[in-house]
């Protein structure tokens, strides 16, 4: 099985990704969530747009049919938009995990927390071991 | 040999295969390795002797109390039904493909449970009344993230103490009065006693001692202004009279489904009736299996057990709950019955209860000279009745006559006041018996 | 070639919803109407119920003759798979021969048309049989008391867990917040312990598939209201160390808790009792041959060690030597109250009364006979090489892992050779875990058939049951839950 892995993110070991561009994020699931989890039927995002929210925390759950998981914030900062397109059609986060599929956008807080953000090699690593 | 134990006989020739002998088997076990004294196998002829000389102690008496439980007609087709094997020797049907008769039955069954309370969505059964109240509350909290609930003070006291058991180390119960006049919810202290930190109240209607709670309407519109669940419990026979509480702004309904279809064994199993409205907010923190309609790599229609990932198997300690096994085939029994009886039925069932009821009261007021009801309000099938000594004397003396009269609220304050419950099984000639049983108990003592 | 019953009805459908043979003016059942005398008594019914709750409309529920109701009913029976069929071999849930006898007893009027509440006195039969079924659990099981009140095992999971907290509030003033449950444990365990108002801590297990005793000693704390453990485990392997692990934690003051879903393996033989558990459930429609029913009802007694006895929910049975006769006891002040209304599923445990009386000293053959069968059928499997079992010191039930082919491929296509697939997916350990507990009641040739079908996998199953492959994801995607969910979805009104 093979996953996609994306250069210009980094990704935190609960298989989030985050897209970071001048003080925003933006914030999705990985090739390898989507395809572990399997067909996803509903996602649900417990925060709101102009909520604060602290890294680690969880942000919402994504629900296939035999799973659920968390989504953990891989940042601290402001929720400053939400895929409303996703949350209606969670399929696309199958379809384009990267793309589409991505959940929702933060202003970062701190520069600085990108450093605990784990590097696309890195996070290679980690799923070549499943 | 044993008639279920098929490879007894090759015990040594399947051990010589495995290559293994018992003892190793249960190697790991050794040290607990016991001898229990336990008998003979009765054949079945013996067992029946046996069961029968034991039942021969239980006696069926003409019933007058109720409690949520009632002695309704079960008609045969019911008995039928859920005598067949392929139903009642299935299991949880993981494997939907093998299992339409099953799932198909329970969606059926969720169906009609969401037809006659008026609702969306109905669960495939929970294990009764009293935990379908004690759950809706837990559900109730999950979905407004507070922790009070209010309940009425003449709650069912069995239900009572069931929803106390299970919630009571989570949410705060508060209580709200009724008025000893009309038997019915005080209004004004719902008011005084509603709250921004209320999940949910919930209320009886007909209440546990009978009145129709009339303001029902009223009291779900205070609750939802405070940003709180309605949940109210019913009479499922009543159905057929009165509205529906999903029509008069229940968000979640509850009830007892013995009466519909099963038989009373001795209060079980039950059936807890539990639905909700349609909003997927409600559903997604539902307790108990749904059943779910989709279709097949053909197109063509089937069901499965759907939205699993609230339940225990795939959400463990974040499920809306733990329940697993539950009452299927009650459900199954309900189902049929509801096919059944159909509309015209449940109206007439809801008739021959309320009429019966009527007749009995009015008697007992007007022929015995009792105060019956006790409260001035409409009643359905329960009421009240104040006799002029101990309820335990006059039961005791009705026993003799092989009358079990009605339930004595002593225990919830209510001296010498009796809770009478008919059913749709009786005729005028039993209704007349009790009454001149009654009068007989009366004049003697 | 296995072929189970198809009724196509059309195209669409296997067999109409009810509501579909539904017409105005059918009517499958008579009512008498009130009776004539009555009626003149009383007037009109109606006038008692208040305006404003009188009902414009009748619920839509379906109108439809006595005939078509059985049809309709015999036809979805037909189009479904039971023990009494084949062979069934769910994990952990002990799907043996449900007898009949215990069926027909069951229906007799003499427990069926029983009202609960009913004067004592009249009651004798059904409160002397589930006094004496509790005194023979007590045998069994080597514990002091027990109640029969809960309805399932996770209802007495539930039940457990409120008294193991009650006591160790009343008895100690303590509150702790934990419970330890094995990474194999049953999902109910965890659902239960939540529910309770516990911590959940997952202790992972070793290289032979039990409870990690380094990761135990690590996690148990003042904190640790209790362990559960099922024992054998999901995995089929008897905690050998039980001994043990019931000394560490009751070291730190904690309780044991059995869960007795994999009793069938050792009845009659051990006793949890031995074993240091404090609380046991046990499920009477596993281990007890009592029928699953399609998912209930069922029946979960709970046992206790004599200290903890007060705490039972209420009503105790009792027996009054003086008036030789059986009671209700709601004295009990330390009572953690009531898990249900009345007193447990009374025609389950009448089942289960009948069952150890019907096998009497052969549950002791029912334990050993479920060791071999299981054994038997692991051996062969491996034998095949289609299959690798990680966990092979196991008891009455395995979990195997298919070689060539996903579970699930592997469950789908059993199902096309008319036999029930074992679990899938669980316990969580193991990947592409098959977990499967054929009990003591299948015959040898059954096992055989069974074997047949799991090597002799069939792509693009199932084809042959009644209705190929649901789509389980547009269920979860679409939610459509009710008759008028599917009215409303589809754009017609009722």
């Amino acid at each position: 099985m093979t996953y996609e892995v994306r250069d210009n993110l980094l990704y935190t070991k609960e298989h989030e990704w985050a897209e970071i561009i001048d003080g925003e994020a933006k914030i999705g699931i990985t090739d390898y969530a989507q395809k572990s989890l399997g067909d996803i039927t509903y996602l649900e995002i417990s925060v709101e747009v102009g909520d604060e929210v602290e890294r680690g925390q969880v942000l919402g759950v994504v629900e296939s049919v035999k799973a659920t998981s968390d989504i953990y914030a891989p940042l601290s900062g402001k929720v400053i938009e939400i895929n409303q397109e996703v949350i209606d059609s969670p399929e696309i986060i199958n379809e384009d995990p990267y793309g589409k599929g991505w959940i929702l956008r933060l202003e970062i807080k701190d520069e600085e927390e990108k450093n605990k953000l784990l590097s696309p090699k890195e996070y290679s690593d980690i799923i070549k071991e499943d | 040999m044993h008639p279920f134990l098929p490879n007894l006989p090759k015990k040594k020739e399947m051990l010589k295969y495995i290559g293994k002998d018992m003892n190793d088997l249960y190697d790991r076990v050794k040290e607990f390795i016991v001898d229990i004294d336990l008998p003979e196998p009765l054949s079945e002829m013996e067992v029946l002797r046996k069961l029968d000389g034991i039942l021969e102690k239980n006696k069926e008496l003409r019933l007058f109390c109720g409690g949520g439980v009632y002695k309704s007609y079960v008609p045969a087709v019911v008995d039928e039904i859920v005598s067949r094997s392929e139903f009642y020797t299935s299991y949880t049907p993981y494997q939907p493909e093998i299992s339409q008769g099953l799932l198909q039955s329970l969606f059926e069954y969720q169906s009609m449970i969401a037809e006659l309370l008026g609702m969306e969505v109905a669960n495939s059964s929970m294990y009764d009344w009293g935990t379908s109240i004690a759950e809706a509350m837990l559900m109730a909290s999950r979905v407004t993230r507070r922790r009070r609930v209010l309940l009425p003070e003449n709650i069912s006291p069995e239900r009572r103490a069931v929803v106390e058991t299970y919630i009571s180390g989570k949410l705060k119960i508060d209580e709200y009065s009724y008025s000893r006049e009309t038997g019915q919810a005080n209004i004004e202290e719902i008011s005084e006693k509603i709250g921004e930190d209320v999940a949910a109240l919930y209320v009886e209607n007909p209440t546990f001692l009978g009145p129709i709670e009339e303001r029902v309407e009223e009291i779900g519109e205070i609750v939802h202004k405070a940003g709180a669940l309605y949940v109210v419990g019913v009479d499922l026979l009543s159905l057929g009279l009165l509205r529906s509480p999903g029509d008069y702004g229940a968000d979640i309904a509850v009830g007892e489904g013995q009466p519909l279809g099963n038989h009373m064994n001795f209060g079980g199993p039950l059936l807890g009736v539990f639905a909700c409205r349609g909003d997927m907010k409600l559903i997604r923190n539902m307790p108990g299996r749904l059943i779910g309609m989709t279709e097949s790599k053909s197109g063509v229609r089937g069901f499965v057990m759907t939205l699993q990932t609230r339940e225990q198997h795939i959400r463990r300690e974040r499920a809306t709950s733990n329940i697993c096994s539950n009452e299927a085939l009650c459900a199954l029994a309900t189902a049929v019955y509801l096919s059944l009886i159909g509309p015209k039925g449940l109206k007439r069932i809801g008739e021959r209860i309320l009429s019966n009821s009527i007749y009995l009261r009015r008697k007992i007021n007007r022929e015995l000279g009792l105060d019956s009801p006790i409260f001035n309000s409409k009643h359905f099938r329960d009421f009240t009745v104040k006799y002029p000594v101990e309820v335990s004397k006059i039961n005791e003396l009705l026993l003799e006559r092989g009358i079990q009269g009605g339930i004595d609220l002593e225990a919830i304050g209510l001296n010498r006041v009796s809770l009478l419950s008919v059913s749709e099984t009786h005729n005028k000639e039993d209704l007349d018996f009790f009454l001149s049983s009654l009068r007989e108990v009366l004049e003697a003592i | 070639m296995f072929r189970q019953a198809r009724w196509q009805y059309d195209k669409e459908k296997i067999e109409p919803l009810i509501f579909e043979l539904s017409e105005e003016g059918k009517i499958g059942h008579i009512i008498p109407e009130v009776e004539k005398e009555i009626k003149d008594e009383i007037g009109n019914p109606e006038d008692e119920i208040p305006p404003n709750l009188r009902r414009k409309d009748l619920p839509e529920l379906p109108q439809v003759t006595e005939v078509e109701v059985v049809r309709h009913y015999t036809r979805l029976s037909q189009m479904n798979y039971g023990v009494d069929l084949g062979i069934y071999p769910l994990g952990s849930c002990t799907m043996k021969y449900n007898p009949k006898i215990s069926e027909k007893i069951s229906r007799d009027r003499r427990v069926q048309e029983v009202h609960p509440l009913q004067d004592e006195r009249t009651v004798q039969g059904s409160l002397r049989i589930m006094y004496e079924f509790e005194e023979f659990l007590c045998k069994l099981t080597g514990m002091d008391a027990f109640t029969l009140q809960p309805s399932a095992g996770a209802h007495g999971e539930f039940t457990g867990l409120l008294i193991i907290r009650k006591y160790l509030k009343e008895e100690r003033g303590e509150s702790r917040k934990e419970v330890i449950i094995p990474d194999t444990a049953h999902g109910t365990n965890p659902a239960s312990a939540a529910m309770a108002g516990y911590k959940v801590i997952v202790i992972p297990s070793d290289e032979e598939g039990c409870v990690d005793i380094e990761a135990l000693k690590e996690v148990v704390s003042k904190e640790t209201a209790a362990l559960m453990l099922t024992n054998p485990n999901t995995l089929g392997v008897f905690e050998k160390n039980v001994r043990e692990i019931s000394e560490i934690v009751h070291e730190v003051g904690g309780l044991m808790y059995y869960d007795g879903a994999n009793l069938n393996a050792i009845i009659g033989k051990a006793r949890p009792g031995d074993m240091g558990f404090d609380v046991v459930h046990l499920n009477l429609h596993k281990t007890f041959s009592t029928p699953h029913g399609g998912g209930g009802p069922g029946s979960g007694p709970i046992g206790v060690k004599y200290f903890l006895e007060e705490y039972l929910p209420v009503p105790r049975i009792r027996y009054d030597e003086k008036e030789k006769r059986y009671f209700l006891d709601y004295s009990s002040k330390k009572t953690i109250g009531k898990v249900r209304t009345f007193y447990g599923n009374f025609s389950v445990i009448l089942k289960a009364y009948v069952y150890v009386l019907l096998m009497g000293r052969y549950l002791k053959e029912v334990a050993e006979l479920s060791v071999i069968n299981s054994n038997y059928l692991m051996k062969k499997l491996l034998e095949s090489g289609e299959y690798e079992v990680k966990f092979k010191s196991v008891m009455h039930e395995f979990v195997a892992t298919p070689k060539n082919w996903r579970a699930m491929d592997v469950a789908k296509s059993l199902l096309d050779k008319g036999v029930h697939a074992p679990t899938v997916y669980f316990p969580l350990l193991v990947k592409e875990a098959m977990m499967v507990e054929p009990t003591e009641t299948e015959p040898k040739y059954e096992l055989d058939r069974f074997y047949d079908a799991m090597t002799s996998v069939e792509k693009d199953s199932p084809r042959n049951t009644s209705i190929d492959r649901l789509d389980e994801v547009k269920a979860a995607r679409n939610p459509i839950l009710s008759w008028r969910m599917y009215l409303e979805k589809s754009g017609t009104s009722g």
